[in-house]
């Protein structure tokens, strides 16, 4: 366990790396799509109209889908275990999504411990997996083959894409909210986006399986 | 949707989603547009045939619609308002009321049409036949020119072309304007009908021409720009008025809350007489070459053919060819008549570049625009579940 005053090493470098490529080309993508689907000029306006709207919106997908699939190729190892934590739910998890880990306030009971993440945030990782799945699938094709593919399928794809993309806007949301701005919370804002780092006594209370786990390593 | 244009029948809407499917499918790249830029119809070079509009994946593509000048006609009690439908709508209606592609709806179409007010329900199949013997008749005017036979040195030249496309004509003005004398002089079978119904009909009929409003049911979208060229004014007023399409006629029907499905089975009127199975092919790729080579041989031959069908010009290959021999009895031989059939104006190009070069082997050429034939015009249902 890396300890550096009180606190334990969450998140490194290349995963803060990856997470901040993947936040900005969301942003990127979200702010294009927005402008698209609701043809809004003064977004137009910003990347110098639809066109090179259109254009930014690509090469920014190349990067959100490239960014995770060199990381997930440098460490795969790291990947496993992350799939492996995010797929296993136990009855922990599922007494915590009880009382919606104490985030929600007419929600009382006891919060039983968690893992490295919690039942929540579990469920939003298999969310962004399957939502950039099919952010690609339908993507691409409305761009590479959009000449090929039949209407219809063309037409499947881009609604698809948008309803994607609306889950996946909320979904970002609400994990920004709790991760930055919900004071229970916010203080493992600095671990994914600054030094990779969280505080030990919050580790313990809120992730103390895991933290359990890196005492009995160390 | 916007009134009658003269211009250009077809047009991108706000709805446009710049997803640029149409590029493609266009086959004149009369549609400009960037990825995410809505797209824009060049009206110069767009020959509206509507097979962007029933390839958008949005519905973002419009025709002009006359349908309010048809309603109005109707209820005109002054206005005599005869109605034609090509071969190609009996087997499309349907599938606006839920039946299968290809279901024979005539007799119930011509029901239809009567429950909504029209005069007289005529066939454009007539017009078709006279369309396939003046096209018939001509192309062995050209065969005898070519051959130097003596009175017909003022008949065109060899190959010919079919005229019964409007967009592959627009095409051939637009962009090869060298290859027209080539093309057949005769009326598509929509405004010869127009033609006769304004003239001899409305003398039979004891109709003022002025009075008598044509209207046509068409599988294609640039009947309404044909309709609306000026050359076609054979009595001194348009031939052919208004230009619904399969789909508008079905809009009709429901917005009159007619029960189509049990309508009574009736007949059409009669025009000037029947109406041969040549006329009814015509809807479909290789159909005017097929319905023209029937002619041919039976006026060159003075033969009753004994198989009619000539299957080598059938099939969807966009561009086929085949050589029939009709034996010719005034020469007393058999002279072998290379023939092409193209599908699609995106295959159209090398066919007559050959033709203007003079190393086309060919003597007559069939070209509609859309793929498969006016069956799958511009005008058809459509069914966006099921490609």
């Amino acid at each position: 366990m890396s300890e550096i005053k009180g606190k334990v090493l969450k998140h490194d470098s290349q995963t803060r790396i990856m997470h901040w490529i993947h936040l900005i080309s969301f942003l990127l993508l979200g702010l294009t799509g927005i402008a698209f689907y609701w043809d809004i000029g003064i977004i137009y306006k910003i990347f110098g109209g639809p066109a090179n709207a259109s254009l930014v919106h690509r090469w920014t997908a190349v990067v959100f889908t490239a960014g995770p699939a060199i990381y997930i190729l440098l460490n795969f190892e790291r990947f496993s275990k992350f799939i492996d934590t995010i797929s296993s739910f136990t009855k922990d998890d599922f007494n915590w999504l009880k009382t919606m880990g104490g985030y929600v306030p007419f929600l009382k009971g006891d919060i039983p411990p968690q893992d490295k993440y919690n039942a929540g945030q579990k469920m939003l990782g298999w969310l962004v997996i399957l939502g950039c799945i099919l952010f690609i699938l339908t993507g691409f094709p409305m761009w590479i083959w959009r000449h090929e593919v039949p209407a219809v399928f063309l037409n499947i794809c881009y609604t698809i894409h948008f309803w994607d993309a609306i889950i996946m806007i909320l979904a970002v949301a609400g994990h920004f909210f709790l991760a930055a701005i919900h004071p229970k919370s916010r203080v493992e804002f600095s671990s994914m986006m600054i030094d990779g780092y969280v505080d030990a006594e919050f580790s313990a209370h809120h992730n103390e399986k895991w933290f359990n786990k890196l005492q009995q390593s160390q | 949707m916007s009134t009658l244009q003269t211009r250009g029948v077809i047009h991108v809407t706000d709805n446009c989603k710049a997803c640029d499917h149409c590029t493609f499918i266009c086959p004149t790249g009369a549609i400009s547009g960037r990825l995410g830029q809505k797209h824009h119809i060049d009206q110069d070079i767009c020959v509206n045939c509507g097979q962007c509009l029933i390839n958008c994946p949005f519905g973002a593509i419009e025709d002009t619609s006359m349908v309010a000048k048809v309603k109005e006609a109707l209820a005109d009690p002054e206005k005599f308002v005869v109605v034609q439908e090509a071969p190609a709508i009996r087997v499309a209606l349907g599938e606006e009321f839920g039946l299968a592609p290809g279901t024979n709806v005539k007799n119930k179409m011509y029901a239809a049409l009567r429950q909504l007010g029209f005069d007289k329900v005529y066939d454009t199949e007539f017009a078709a036949d006279l369309t396939i013997m003046e096209e018939g008749t001509e192309l062995i005017h050209r065969v005898y020119n070519a051959l130097g036979a003596e009175g017909f040195e003022h008949a065109g030249p060899l190959p010919q072309f079919t005229s019964c496309c409007p967009a592959w004509v627009k095409y051939a003005e637009d962009k090869y304007p060298h290859v027209l004398p080539h093309i057949s002089s005769a009326k598509s079978p929509q405004q010869m009908f127009g033609a006769v119904a304004k003239t001899y009909a409305a003398e039979q009929l004891n109709i003022d021409p002025a009075n008598m409003v044509v209207v046509s049911v068409m599988p294609c979208t640039a009947k309404k720009y044909e309709c609306n060229r000026p050359e076609f004014v054979a009595s001194g007023y348009k031939d052919v008025d208004l230009v619904l399409t399969t789909r508008e006629l079905a809009q009709l029907i429901k917005e009159k809350n007619i029960d189509f499905l049990n309508l009574p089975d009736e007949k059409a009127d009669k025009f000037i007489g029947l109406s041969t199975g040549a006329a009814t092919i015509f809807g479909a790729t290789g159909g005017v070459m097929e319905a023209a080579l029937r002619t041919a041989y039976e006026i060159l031959s003075e033969e009753t053919l004994d198989k009619v069908e000539f299957e080598a010009v059938r099939g969807i290959e966009p561009v086929r060819e085949a050589t029939v021999e009709i034996p010719v009895k005034a020469l007393g031989k058999k002279l072998p008549v290379n023939v092409c059939v193209v599908s699609g104006l995106k295959y159209v190009d090398d066919v007559i570049e050959d033709v203007l070069a003079g190393r086309s082997k060919y003597h007559f050429i069939e070209v509609m625009n859309c793929p498969g034939g006016c069956i799958n015009g511009g005008g058809q249902p459509i069914r966006r579940d099921t490609y």
